[in-house]
């Protein structure tokens, strides 16, 4: 669709039948058994990340952070410092992957950020690559440790501990930041009646507050804030982290972190595509402020509670809609200016409108491609079947259950939904990068020199050359033109001073 | 090691196809949309019945982003 994006998923991860867990060791000791066939680790270039530097022009002096977070910090400095030799880099256990992927401990959660793509199939596959690779690890580290290593790919622990899902955008700097937030948003809100991946109960950061009532989301309860940078406390429904990773004169990145790790690949695909039509036409300016929404903070948390599923809406001048309709305005647009673009964008649109439809007519049409939906319905199936209450706790098991990612138990795996790729791409993502994109430059640099590799970032790798470093900065890779320049350049030259001398850098 | 490394196709390779499982491999470049397919009610409900009724008690996260 012509716009690199990307998707960071943060895993749940336990051992079964264990009642605590260090999740920080045990993410690093899960990462440690990627199958790693380089004896080579290149280091993550951590100087180009600043989590604090904001989109609207300014560094935040701080960033909120869970209260329980308090007491877990502490816990991690005193057991880091009973383990002086543990560096901040061995913590974070970095491994840069043969794909272009990146894999590693974020915080206390095993993260997968996929390769930069920029074409739709090749976003979902690698991203269910990364839950092959991560349940391949848990396999090994598993073996060595006499017992299962679990992985959810869900956003809530429900005791009000949510983690990431992020989808990656990005777009042109010339946008107005207010005008970007002020479309977006509205976007975001209704967006989860597709997008969403269900969830029995809701939750306040303190704790599971209403068990049995299930609910079109894992995220909604988390989100307190129209705006800002933060992401672990008081979350906003647009981040404004300012992150590019490419040249920030020309682009922005949204840092999509409002929505939910999807199993089904249909409803990733149609997250994503929908979310990249909607950038589009907000780069033309076509967005008016007559979609915007009255009240988004409680709005984005009644919809996804909503269990008439008639997911009404105010707006921001008083009318009165539904979600449904309210998507129907960014898509009755998108039709009018996107259409015909080139297949992928033909099929969002296609799909996004039968979605819309069948919501309307009756979800449970939506049972094999939409997670809520399945999810809704297992549920709904085995209260009938076992002649349990709502708030039986075996719900919420069985809710957890359907996000693990090992495909013999994992229940969204037993079920028949749609699939938009097949399980031989899956398996190419796993060891080879999108074609088009700079992360083949990434993925393939790699492969093929790893030897002469000293660091890595999202937009730069830094060679060594007869004992100089020399940093290739892939900034400008953003443009699919010089990417491809880059990436031939790669494949003719047999070693890495030839490379840097095609690109012109000594 | 060495003899353990993945060689992966150069680039020359055409980007992946999205894929259909009816797909007869003419040009359009997106799946077909889906028809609605019905689960094994009986086989999932064995899967279901194997899911450890504790097992969300005992699950506890930290905070993530």
């Amino acid at each position: 669709m012509y716009r690199l994006f990307g998707i960071e998923t943060e895993y749940g991860i336990t051992l079964e039948n264990a009642e605590q867990i260090d999740p920080v060791k045990e993410s690093i000791e899960l990462i440690k058994h990627y199958q790693c066939n380089h004896r080579f680790l290149p280091q993550w270039d951590y100087d180009g990340e600043d989590p604090f530097r904001d989109e609207r022009g300014f560094r935040a002096k701080q960033l909120n952070n869970h209260p329980d977070e308090i007491e877990e910090e502490k816990k991690d400095r005193e057991r880091f410092a009973e383990q002086p030799g543990r560096s901040f880099r061995e913590i974070k256990s970095d491994r840069i992957l043969i794909n272009g992927a990146r894999l590693y401990n974020d915080h206390a959660h095993p993260e997968y950020s996929t390769p930069e793509c920029q074409n739709l199939f090749d976003l979902v596959a690698h991203d269910k690559a990364g839950e092959r690779i991560l349940q391949e690890c848990a396999e090994r580290r598993s073996e060595e440790l006499g017992q299962r290593v679990l992985l959810y790919k869900n956003n809530t622990d429900f005791y009000g501990h949510s983690y990431g899902c992020h989808d990656n955008y990005l777009m042109a700097r010339e946008v107005p930041f207010d005008y970007l937030k002020s479309s977006i948003l509205p976007f975001f809100v209704t967006r989860q009646i597709f997008a969403g991946a269900g969830k029995i109960g809701i939750e306040t950061e303190a704790g599971l507050a209403t068990p049995g009532h299930f609910q079109l989301t894992q995220r909604a309860d988390f989100f307190h804030v129209e705006a800002s940078v933060d992401t672990m406390h008081k979350r906003p429904i647009v981040n404004t982290r300012d992150e590019p990773h490419a040249d920030p004169a020309k682009y922005r990145r949204l840092h999509g972190i409002v929505g939910d790790a999807n199993m089904s690949e249909y409803a990733t695909a149609l997250k994503v595509g929908t979310t990249t039509l909607v950038i589009e036409l907000i780069e033309q300016r076509l967005i008016p402020k007559s979609f915007a929404i009255a009240n988004p903070i409680d709005t984005i948390k009644v919809l996804s509670h909503d269990q008439t599923y008639r997911w009404m809406i105010q707006k921001a001048d008083g009318k009165m809609m539904t979600a449904i309709d309210h998507q129907r305005e960014y898509l009755a647009l998108a039709q009018k200016h996107l259409a015909h673009q080139c297949d992928e964008a033909d099929w969002v649109l296609t799909e996004w409108e039968e979605t819309l439809n069948a919501l309307e007519d009756d979800p449970m049409r939506l049972t094999d491609r939409l997670d809520w939906v399945a999810k809704k319905w297992l549920l709904e199936t085995f209260v009938e079947s076992e002649g349990i209450e709502w708030d039986d706790p075996w719900l919420q098991s069985i809710d957890l259950e359907y996000h693990n990612i090992n495909l013999e138990d994992g229940l969204f795996y037993g079920l028949q939904m749609q699939r938009v790729i097949s399980d031989e791409q899956v398996h190419t993502a796993m060891h080879t990068p999108p074609l088009d994109t700079r992360a083949y430059f990434r993925g393939k640099s790699l492969n093929k020199f790893e030897d002469a590799i000293r660091t890595v970032q999202w937009d730069s790798i830094t060679f060594d050359i007869e004992g100089k470093p020399v940093t290739v900065n892939m900034n400008s890779l953003a443009n699919p033109e010089i990417a491809q320049k880059y990436n031939e350049a790669l494949d003719l030259s047999p070693n890495p001073q030839t490379l840097v001398e095609k690109l012109g850098l000594n | 090691m060495k003899d353990q490394i993945v060689y992966y196709p150069e680039r020359k390779q055409r980007p992946a196809k999205p894929f259909e499982p009816d797909d007869g491999g003419d040009d359009n470049n997106a799946p077909k949309r889906p028809d609605v397919n019905r689960p094994d009610t009986q086989e999932l409900l064995k899967r279901m019945r194997r899911v450890d009724k504790d097992q969300s008690r005992r699950y506890r996260q930290r905070t993530g982003e």
